[in-house]
């Protein structure tokens, strides 16, 4: 308990700091873990209450994703979602995929890096659009719908992991099951739901803490991914009065996911050796395959590299999904990969957010100088 | 005169924009982000980068009211709200600083209502609002009222009562 608590108070901490230099908290988070944890001073270790905490803050992230994603929007919105989301997912899973195998990772342990490597932080990207005043750009409409994307494809990758040697269609018929109660009672039970969020006394948060971890531990107990199923309860939850739900579940999700994010950093472990080739190579390539997926996004949306830049700049940060995709299916050496990965990216991306749109004048003004009389194309 | 079209958009994880073109081409956006802030972007025609300002719901509000045609001073603002419904009445609704020359009288003292026509609907003293003041309601120096009533009785207002 004590280590929950000295981990928390140094994050409050961190949090003030960074919220004064508006740079992302995640990656110092996880820093502080490590130094708190195994790999530094040894000063904290994972216990049963940590992990308690640490899992909660990973299913109120995922129920919280679900309350966004509408899935009427998405459908109207299909040709831009599809275009940039599919350049996005295969360059990226590709490149991720391959880098992680020529790096001696097995296939399963490869796709689990190539997924944390595809993923960027939907977090940090939408508080960069809004914090740097980009939501005007045309490209902020991209990224946005990017994240919405990717955060599909995310429950697509759960299911999958999560599958594993199960008899695949009793596994199917569960999931369907359980989707089809949460569906029912989101739509029969509208008026129900509706009422009791409308109510001033604790009986909202009540509601909606208990609906999450009934959801969560029912899944675990039908032997589905439990990960899946609270965002399949958000998405359903999100036919009702999503505001409402995200308000009482926001207390939650943001307490429970520093916790999540510093017990990541604790069970750190370098003891099985760290190797930086490794890890170099797959933090620099992080931010090249962000960079071609943007640039091809650009001009394929678009019709600019230029934009592509801009797109780049927004999402190279990884973040909270590729941490629990470490946390979910990672081994140490995973684990540890993907951390660095994270912190890496997550800091060098709160950089180009911030500067890419000087970035692109730059590159502007410098085709200019060299080809006066050749116009660069001015997109909008 | 072409019909501006007001476009508003939905982005998840993001808020709700607004978005149009003026008649010179140019283009404003108004963004209320799922943090509470409101940012509007300005764009002028044939530019490529607009310029941001970021403001509070109150900010906002403040805003919006210059733009209606309110007139705004330091700490007084007044806005006109039209009822096309009922025979297009205008009502003014105006604040006031209380002056020191006042300070101490009631507002039945001051014959507000036979003087003017308008009448006192709310006063804020040391940030809680008195709604609905009574007649024998006594002004204190800093107190803020807020007056409501035709733009004539409103002038006459402010003629005759915030100078005696």
């Amino acid at each position: 308990m004590e280590g929950v608590v000295l981990a928390l108070f140094l994050c409050l901490i961190l949090a003030l700091i960074t919220k004064y230099l508006s740079v992302p908290a995640i990656p110092f988070y996880i820093l502080a873990g490590v130094l708190l944890g195994k790999a530094g001073l040894g000063l904290v270790s994972s216990d049963e209450i940590s992990h308690f905490f640490s899992q909660m803050g990973l299913i109120f992230l995922l129920f919280f994703m679900g309350l966004g994603l509408k899935t009427e929007r998405i459908a109207a919105n299909r040709s831009s979602v599809l275009t940039s989301g599919i350049i996005d997912l295969n360059v990226n899973m590709m490149i991720g995929f391959v880098a992680a195998y020529l790096l001696g990772f097995s296939i399963p342990e490869s796709l689990i890096v190539a997924s944390a490597f595809y993923i960027s932080s939907t977090a940090m990207a939408l508080t960069s659009l809004i914090e740097n005043r980009k939501l005007m750009l045309r490209e902020a409409e991209t990224v946005v719908w990017l994240m919405v994307f990717e955060d599909l494809i995310l429950i697509i990758v759960l299911a999958l992991i999560s599958a594993g040697n199960q008899n695949l269609i009793i596994f199917l018929l569960k999931i369907l099951g359980v989707l089809a109660v949460l569906y029912a009672f989101a739509h029969y039970g509208k008026e129900f739901l509706i009422s009791i969020l409308d109510r001033d006394d604790e009986l909202p948060i009540l509601f909606t803490f208990a609906a999450v971890l009934t959801t969560a531990s029912f899944s675990m107990y039908l032997g589905i991914p439990e990960t899946m199923m609270v965002i399949a309860l958000g998405v359903a939850f999100a036919t009702t009065d999503p505001d409402a739900f995200e308000q009482h579940a926001r207390p939650f999700k943001d307490v429970f996911l520093v916790v999540f994010f510093v017990f990541f950093g604790v069970t750190i472990d370098f003891s099985g050796g760290v190797n930086w080739y490794m890890i170099t190579v797959i933090c620099l390539l992080a931010i090249v395959s962000k960079l071609i997926s943007g640039i091809l996004t650009g001009l394929f949306i678009h019709g600019s590299a230029l934009s592509g830049l801009e797109i780049w700049g927004n999402t190279i940060a990884r973040g909270e999904f590729s941490i629990a995709i470490a946390v979910l299916y990672g081994s140490p050496l995973v684990g540890t990969t993907i951390a660095a990965m994270v912190i890496v990216t997550s800091i060098i991306g709160s950089f180009t957010a911030k500067y890419s749109t000087a970035l692109r004048r730059g590159i502007l003004s410098l085709g200019r100088k060299k080809s006066p009389p050749h116009r660069v194309h001015m997109s909008r | 005169m072409s019909a501006m079209s007001l476009r508003s958009l939905n982005l998840p994880g993001v808020g709700t924009k607004y978005e149009f073109e003026t008649d010179k081409g140019d283009t404003v956006a108004i963004f209320f982000t799922k943090t509470g802030t409101i940012q509007m972007y300005t764009l002028q025609k044939g530019c490529n980068t607009p310029s941001a300002a970021e403001m509070t719901p109150v900010e906002a509000r403040r805003l919006g009211n210059i733009l209606t045609g309110a007139i705004i001073e330091a700490d007084q603002e007044s806005v006109e709200i039209a009822f096309s419904a009922l025979a297009d009445l205008r009502v003014t609704i105006h604040s006031f600083l209380i002056p020191k020359a006042i300070t101490g009288k009631t507002i039945e003292d001051l014959q507000i209502r036979a003087k003017t026509g308008a009448t006192v609907i709310a006063v804020c003293r040391h940030d809680r609002n008195i709604v609905n003041p009574p007649p024998s309601f006594i002004f204190e120096t800093g107190d803020a009222a807020l007056v409501i009533g035709e733009s004539d009785q409103i002038r006459m207002f402010e003629r005759e009562i915030m100078v005696d």
